[in-house]
């Protein structure tokens, strides 16, 4: 993993109103930081850059809502163009069976994965040319049910672990595990369609790792690599899928 | 007996946090869950909850095909 200081992703005459920076890379994998504190200046900006169906999708979303998903959107589509180099108009997006999105460019699929991740002020963006990714971000704050979130979507050994903790660290931890469930399936493509209780996060990772190979139960031939990064009250994580040949047989899931 | 929208509410109240929605107030029926500013984990969570309450079996993935409360009451009652 490298940290990334530089904001190199796009610059044009409306940079000093830039919301997005790079953050980390991995390997081919780069991961950019969207700012999505109120700014009616970057609003406004991000708005004009929207298509039509996409100013349609959020007449009914709450402001709050409406603001994360408008300078999300925008911050892909700029990030889009520039690694496409193609120009906005261009730009449009498809969605998979179970709602994940691609974009295309003048009609056609481009070659290009993207995840995009939003949570409290922040939001992150996933982006490379070929294979299968997912990213997650979660603002850890405290839950009323606690107890109930990790029975309805943790596993026996993640429940059972969870369960012996102190209730501050099982909260950072309940964030940690989330934050992987939530990106293999993105990754995969299913979405929440999978029920994230019926597999677990590799045991390295519940460990306190920042990395793990994991595979599903029911796809033992998929590789997926796992990394799980946290900072400042936030847990993210990042999965993609592996070629054959990058499979660590050691390091199997759970 | 208490009817599908209040048994709803109730669940809502007990386990979502929705922008400038207090609890026991009504829920709107052209009102996206989804769409509210609802966390996932919140989300799938509750998900599974209404599925328990109501004796369905539908994943979160299905929950947010109901675009809101008034078709997910709809499918409920089905």
């Amino acid at each position: 993993m490298k940290t990334v200081s530089s904001n190199s992703v796009c610059k044009d005459s409306t940079s000093r109103l830039h919301w997005w920076s790079p953050f980390l890379v991995f390997g081919k994998i780069t991961v950019a930081k969207v700012d999505l504190s109120a700014n009616a200046a970057r609003e406004k900006v991000a708005a004009g850059w929207l298509e039509e169906s996409e100013r349609s999708r959020i007449k009914g979303y709450l402001p709050e809502p409406r603001r994360h998903f408008v300078l999300c959107r925008a911050a892909l589509r700029a990030i889009l163009c520039q690694e496409l180099g193609c120009h906005n108009g261009d730009l449009s997006f498809g969605e998979g069976e179970y709602g994940k999105p691609f974009a295309l460019v003048a009609g056609q699929a481009a070659s290009v994965s993207f995840s995009v991740s939003h949570s409290g002020r922040y939001g992150l963006i996933a982006l490379a040319r070929s294979g299968r990714l997912g990213v997650d971000l979660e603002q850890a704050v405290a839950k009323r049910h606690l107890n109930t979130l990790i029975e309805a979507v943790m596993g026996p050994d993640e429940r059972r672990e969870l369960g012996e903790m102190m209730e501050e660290d099982k909260l950072r931890q309940f964030f940690r595990l989330w934050t992987c469930k939530e990106a293999l399936v993105k990754a995969f493509g299913t979405g929440f369609s999978t029920d994230v209780s019926s597999f677990q996060v590799p045991e390295s990772v519940r460990q306190g790792g920042a990395s793990g190979v994991f595979r599903f139960p029911h796809l033992p031939d998929l590789t997926w690599r796992l990394e799980a990064f946290e900072a400042a009250g936030f847990a993210a994580a990042l999965a993609w899928e592996l070629p054959p040949t990058d499979s660590d047989p050691t390091d199997s899931a759970d | 007996m208490a009817t599908t929208e209040e048994r709803l509410r109730k669940l809502v109240d007990d386990n979502l946090d929705i922008e400038g929605r207090a609890a026991g107030e009504p829920l709107h029926m052209d009102y996206s869950l989804r769409e509210s500013g609802v966390s996932s984990v919140d989300f799938v969570a509750f998900a599974k909850i209404v599925a328990d309450e109501f004796g369905v079996t539908f994943n979160p993935e299905d929950c947010a095909k109901y675009n809101t409360v008034g078709e997910l009451i709809t499918r409920l009652e089905s």
